[in-house]
């Protein structure tokens, strides 16, 4: 449900940090006591992207990148240093009610819930805070609920609750007004393999059901696989890439791993095909990594020359390539 | 809006109602100082038979008024508050559309009242039936007329100790200033002695100070002690610190979320 009308825009967007700095030890605790020492750490610098509405687009970049900076600039959290921004045509910064009620932050921590009460209570008291009529309540906490399965949960103090548990209400308590922009910052961290599915799973049926455009940082490719058509990386702070996740992989690394499975055991080197690499799969197969233009040509070399008992043919691993694309 | 301030209020009160106990020891701690002026000053009185012109019963009387105006008037927002600047949970209160200290914060000192208050009134109960008091000079009108200046007073002192808070935008820690804060408040509002009892000069400072809008002023007002153009004149004190309390709190707000950096969270 992408549309042509721009939700988000930067234009140059810049944040730099002032932090203080000192050695270890006590002597420089003291030392810094009198004089303090500031380094300058720019850790967005003049980023330029937009999103339309409707979309999902993952926003990549190891750590201390600017993902958390840019998505608390976008949120309102932080004033830039310098450049512009608009969320739904409004500058974030400015923290406009109106503004607040139509967008989500959502952090792999807590900081939506009250800590020592059940969810349900925040819940109510989001109701009043976001202004959301009481039959909008009861439907939108009723989808909640289903995607979510909130019900044995949500009656418990939160600070019960496992981090799985937790990080569901987090969702829960931060959609609840049915925000048009959703920033996800690591929306996934720290849940089993289950649980990281079933968020993916609703954060598709959310974006389907409402058209919310969605900005999420995560470092599980699965995530960015499943729901990003569209890729942002940014690495020391700026714009690296910023396009579909196949071109990616075409243009950083354009290349195919052959897997090969041999009938018989013999001492065979398929290094004179391609560059043997090393896969943990255990599924009994060689893997080499061959340039994607001569993947026939090889291919059929190998299946001529050897009594091959499987072979695939498969895309370089997206960790792989995003990897290449922080570095290149 | 009351909507909102009615759930603040049922999320606080229930978060709070969590930590009775804590709560319980808070109080027990806090009425350890007035009562220990309480005695001082009545074993100074009946000595001398009276200290400039003041009774043992005058001693009783403000001291045990004090508790409660006390309990009414301060404030624990630095506890509410400085810590969230400080490791930026704050920016969950700051992606709501509403102002977190005027509705958050404000309901949670409320409800941390509501409860001392609670507990309080049966060991007041128990002070009082130990140090009879003779409470006849207090009227229904001062009564009454206490309502508003306590209300002020709360307000003011809110909003001073919500802006001394919000220094942490700068500072990251403010317990020191805050003790700073807090010393100037013991001297100044009467918490320590009645003011008539104090130097001439701080009790001269203290007029134009806010502080002993906080305690004396509410209390005297109790106690009948003030004449007509007293009360007129603090009242109007009171209005014009809470303009420049409100002020104050505003700018440097607005310039302390300007810096914020939402560390961690």
């Amino acid at each position: 449900m992408v549309t042509d009308t721009t939700v988000i825009t930067l234009q140059n967007l810049s944040k730099t940090y002032q932090v203080p700095e000192r050695e270890g030890g006590f002597g420089a605790a003291v030392r810094s006591f009198f004089r303090r020492r500031y380094r300058q750490v720019q850790a967005v610098q003049q980023v330029s992207f937009s999103l339309c509405s409707g979309e999902i687009v993952g926003f990549l970049g190891p750590n201390g990148a600017g993902k958390t900076t840019t998505l608390k600039m976008l949120s309102g959290l932080l004033h830039p240093t310098s450049g512009t921004a608009k969320v739904l045509s409004y500058t974030p910064w400015e923290r406009k009610a109106d503004f607040l009620r139509l967008i989500t932050l959502v952090m792999g921590q807590r900081n939506r819930l009250a800590w020592d009460i059940p969810a349900i209570d925040s819940f109510l008291l989001n109701q009043a805070i976001y202004r959301i009529s009481d039959e909008d309540y009861k439907r939108t906490l009723k989808e909640l609920d289903d995607l979510l399965e909130l019900s044995p949960i949500m009656r418990k103090p939160v600070r019960n609750l496992s981090l799985g548990e937790r990080m569901k209400c987090e969702l829960a308590a931060g959609l609840l007004h049915r925000p048009q922009v959703l920033f996800l910052d690591e929306p996934t961290i720290g849940l089993d393999i289950t649980a990281q599915a079933r968020i993916r799973e609703f954060l598709l049926e959310y974006n389907r059901r409402t058209g919310a455009t969605i900005l999420l940082t995560s470092h599980y490719m699965a995530d960015v696989t499943s729901l990003c058509d569209r890729i942002i990386i940014i690495h020391h702070g700026q714009l690296r890439y910023d396009g579909s996740l196949t071109s990616l992989s075409r243009r950083i690394a354009p290349y195919k791993l052959i897997g090969v499975a041999l009938g018989e055991v013999m001492d065979c080197d398929l290094r004179c095909y391609g560059d043997l690499v090393s896969t943990e799969n255990g599924d009994g197969k060689q893997y080499i990594q061959v340039h994607a233009e001569q993947v026939n040509e090889i291919t059929a070399r190998i299946l001529q020359d050897l009594p091959v008992r499987d072979l695939t043919i498969e895309d370089p691993p997206i960790e792989d390539v995003i990897e290449r694309a922080f570095n290149e | 809006m009351l909507k909102i301030y009615l759930r603040l209020w049922q999320v606080n009160w229930s978060e709070q109602w969590q930590y009775r106990a804590n709560l319980l020891m808070y109080l027990l701690y806090w009425l350890v100082s007035p009562i220990v002026y309480l005695i001082v000053w009545i074993t100074i009185a009946n000595s001398q038979g009276s200290v400039n012109g003041l009774t043992a019963n005058d001693f009783v009387t403000y001291y045990l008024v004090l508790l409660i105006v006390d309990q009414l008037t301060s404030d624990i927002t630095i506890h509410i508050l400085a810590y969230k600047i400080q490791d930026g949970t704050l920016s969950g209160d700051l992606l709501k559309p509403i102002h977190p200290i005027l509705t958050n914060t404000l309901v949670n000192n409320l409800a941390f009242k509501a409860l001392t208050l609670m507990a309080l009134i049966p060991i007041w109960i128990l002070l009082s039936l130990f140090f009879r008091p003779d409470f006849s000079a207090v009227s229904w009108s001062s009564l009454l007329l206490a309502v508003p200046a306590v209300i002020f007073g709360f307000l003011i002192s809110f909003l001073l100790n919500a802006t001394i808070t919000c220094l942490a935008f700068w500072t990251t820690r403010v317990y020191s200033i805050s003790e700073f804060y807090y010393a100037l408040v013991v001297l100044f509002s009467g918490q320590f002695v009645r003011l008539e009892l104090m130097p001439p000069l701080i009790q001269q400072l203290s007029q134009y100070l806010p502080f002993q809008l906080f305690l004396y002023f509410p209390i005297k007002l109790i106690l009948g002690e003030l004449p007509p153009q007293l009360i007129m004149r603090s009242f109007i004190m009171d209005v014009i610190w809470l303009i420049v309390a409100f002020l104050l709190f505003n700018w440097v707000w607005r310039e302390g979320v300007k810096r914020f950096s939402a560390v961690g969270a």
